[in-house]
């Protein structure tokens, strides 16, 4: 069995960032952030006091009007220092999620990657953050639109990709002039924290980009804080509302990406074995604790035999998946970050059985490939039979569980998707280009994939949303970022 | 290794084992024949050239929505090379024994190249190069044989 190393050998003690410096919090509230596999305590994370979230913030508004003047192309080379120190300690910064989340090391190595493409791209500031004019609004008049940044943001982090997301904010609000502060997961927040590090290296001024470790209590300040202008969210869409409610009262702007419930439909024209490896990474990737997660699995049209070669090739696909710690580089699917996530599994798949559902695969009984506690580990699940209107098929179960559900035509999938909730994304297995498009063209959902079963948007590109998966108007990454980050002015210019 | 490849992180990793045994058995046969020095040991140099080849393409696009943790079901078994060199090995036997190796990793990259087509962006595209220029390598390695009838 082919382990990597673990870059931690033992347990760290989690300081706050602040203003530049390494500051122990004074709470006397600080949680054990546990390796899901191994259940070894990795390290301490103080859940620091509304004051120090404060200070912070403080540190944040006091850093922002030198960094808002320091141009565009000095600020994009501390960013490319940043970059250079992101690939150079790759492999460490992989390893290091893996073993706070629990996901293997290609899915930590994926993170990581898209972490630093999300930087890559901010290093285009000096083009992207130009504005646009126009000569003659009237005879001798011109008009221009000139985008600058506001101040201070948030950012309220999730466990699920505890490297990523906060970099689909933090580097476009950097570039763009404004200052950071970030609340990593209290679950697993050691990745930050060593990202943090690279951060002071990179030679950011002190007070540019803060971290902050805790919980609910410090989200409320970075939520409510007059200095802070607009707050970024990733999670669950029950908190997300109560996000964007705050952020609503106290007049900032928000980015909300929240749950998901995804249908990924395979037509009977579909390149089958392409398809069943497509629908393992969706379904149990990341154990399904991900908003693009495929959650419900429909087989469209093509009769008995093909509903069967679907289910019955899924099964045999599903059944080979080899579950364990996600550094041994043979694993593919890892634990559950958390007991809370196991729990909620199981509750969903007792919900499923009462409704009728059938449990072709019962992900409970547990077979894991090395000798590790069985605590949060389970196996991939599948049930059969499911209709639109059981909850399995509606509540986002967020983990490895897939709803094999059956349909006549592409209009009645359509129907069927547009009816969820939820609308993060959709995606269609066909060789048919007019299936295809009308599937692109009707679903609501933010991100929609073609024969592509994670539809990860690439960072310049939006991370797109809708419904109950999203709350806010601009989305994280692409454009959608740098317009989320900047304010319009508008400059009417005439020289008498 | 020997438990079956089933994720990209383990197909490079075995690709890096493959091609650092095979380097460590060409600069090991340039050291013992004093024949074909320098063709042996570029072939050693090239051997990293295409870890770093192969690594590159991986590390470079691998994502978040990577279909590596099942793109691959191999054997390692099947691709096992033989690199031992006896201490009055023959030059002409040691060849052979080269050839072969090259048609075990030329068979590995092609097999790890054609299950992963249609799931990953440039990894496939920098195994099938590999084993391109390691075809080229199999043509030199038969002439240098030629050359000991």
């Amino acid at each position: 069995m082919a382990v990597l190393e673990e870059p931690i050998k033992e347990v760290l003690e989690l300081k706050n960032y602040v203003n530049g410096e390494w500051v122990q919090s004074k709470s006397k509230k600080v949680l054990d952030v546990i390796n899901p596999a191994t259940q070894k305590v990795l390290a301490k994370a103080p859940m620091s006091t509304k004051e120090e979230v404060t200070q912070a913030i403080e540190a944040a508004q006091a850093a922002y009007p030198e960094w808002r003047r320091t141009t565009p192309l000095a600020r994009v080379r501390c960013l490319f220092r940043l970059k250079e120190m992101m690939e150079n300690n790759f492999e460490m910064l992989s390893r290091v999620q893996t073993m706070e989340h629990g996901k293997t090391i290609d899915e930590s190595r994926g993170e990581t990657r898209r972490g630093i493409e999300m930087v890559e791209v901010a290093t285009g500031i000096p083009s992207l953050m130009m504005g646009y004019n126009l000569e003659d609004i009237a005879s001798g008049i011109d008009e221009y639109v000139i985008y600058q940044p506001l101040g201070v943001f948030t950012h309220i982090a999730p466990f699920n990709f505890p490297f990523m997301v906060p970099l689909w904010y933090s580097p476009f609000a950097l570039a763009t002039g404004n200052t950071f502060v970030v609340k990593p997961s209290p679950r697993d927040p050691i990745s930050q924290a060593k990202l943090a590090e690279m951060f002071d290296e990179a030679g950011f001024p002190p007070g540019v980009y803060n971290v902050v470790h805790g919980d609910a209590d410090a989200a409320q300040v970075l939520m409510e804080h007059p200095a802070v202008k607009g707050v970024t969210f990733v999670g669950s869409t029950a908190v997300g509302r109560q996000v964007f409610k705050t952020c609503g009262a106290y007049y900032k702007r928000s980015v909300v990406q929240a749950s998901a419930k995804n249908f990924l439909v395979v037509m009977p024209d579909a390149d089958i074995p392409a398809t069943m490896a497509a629908l393992m990474t969706s379904f149990y990737g990341n154990t399904g604790q991900r908003c693009l997660s495929g959650a419900n699995l429909v087989v469209c049209g093509g009769g008995d035999a093909f509903y069967s070669k679907v289910r019955d090739e899924f099964l045999t696909a599903a059944g080979k998946i080899k579950v364990g710690y996600g550094l041994d580089e043979s694993v593919q699917m890892g634990p559950m970050q958390s007991q809370d996530g196991v729990e909620r599994v199981k509750k969903y798949i007792e919900i499923g059985l009462k409704e009728g559902a059938d449990l072709v695969m019962d992900g409970r009984k547990v077979t894991i490939s090395g000798d590790y506690p069985a605590k949060y580990f389970l196996n991939p699940s599948v049930f059969d039979k499911v209709t639109p209107d059981m909850t399995v098929a509606r509540e986002e179960i967020f983990g490895p569980v897939a709803n094999i559900i059956r349909t006549k035509d592409l209009d009645e999938t359509i129907k069927m998707i547009n009816k969820s909730n939820y609308g993060n994304a959709a995606a269609i297995f066909t060789s048919s280009g007019p299936a295809a498009r009308e599937f692109q063209y009707r679903v609501e959902c933010g991100n929609i994939g073609v024969n592509i079963g994670i539809v990860a948007p690439m960072a310049f590109f939006p991370f797109s949303g809708m419904k109950d998966s999203f709350y806010g108007v601009l989305h994280g990454q692409g454009r959608d970022a740098i317009r989320f980050f900047c304010e319009s002015k508008v400059a009417i210019q005439r020289w008498f | 290794m020997s438990e079956t490849i089933t994720t990209c992180s383990l197909a490079i990793s075995f690709a890096k084992e493959l091609e650092n045994e095979s380097a460590k058995f060409y600069t090991a046969l340039a050291d013992q024949s004093g024949q074909d020095k320098e063709v042996l040991l570029s072939f050693a140099k090239k051997n990293k050239e295409f870890v770093t080849q192969v690594e590159r393409a991986y590390y470079g696009v691998i994502s978040d929505a990577f279909e590596g943790c099942f793109a691959f079901n191999m054997n390692p078994e099947d691709y096992k090379l033989d690199t031992e060199l006896a201490a009055q090995a023959d030059y002409a036997g040691a060849l052979k024994k080269a050839l072969a190796n090259e048609e075990a990793i030329v068979r590995f990259y092609q097999v790890a190249a054609e299950q992963s087509k249609s799931l990953m962006a440039d990894v496939p595209r920098a195994f099938k190069l590999v084993a391109r220029k390691r075809d080229e390598r199999q043509s030199v390695l038969k002439s240098l044989l030629e050359k000991q009838a």
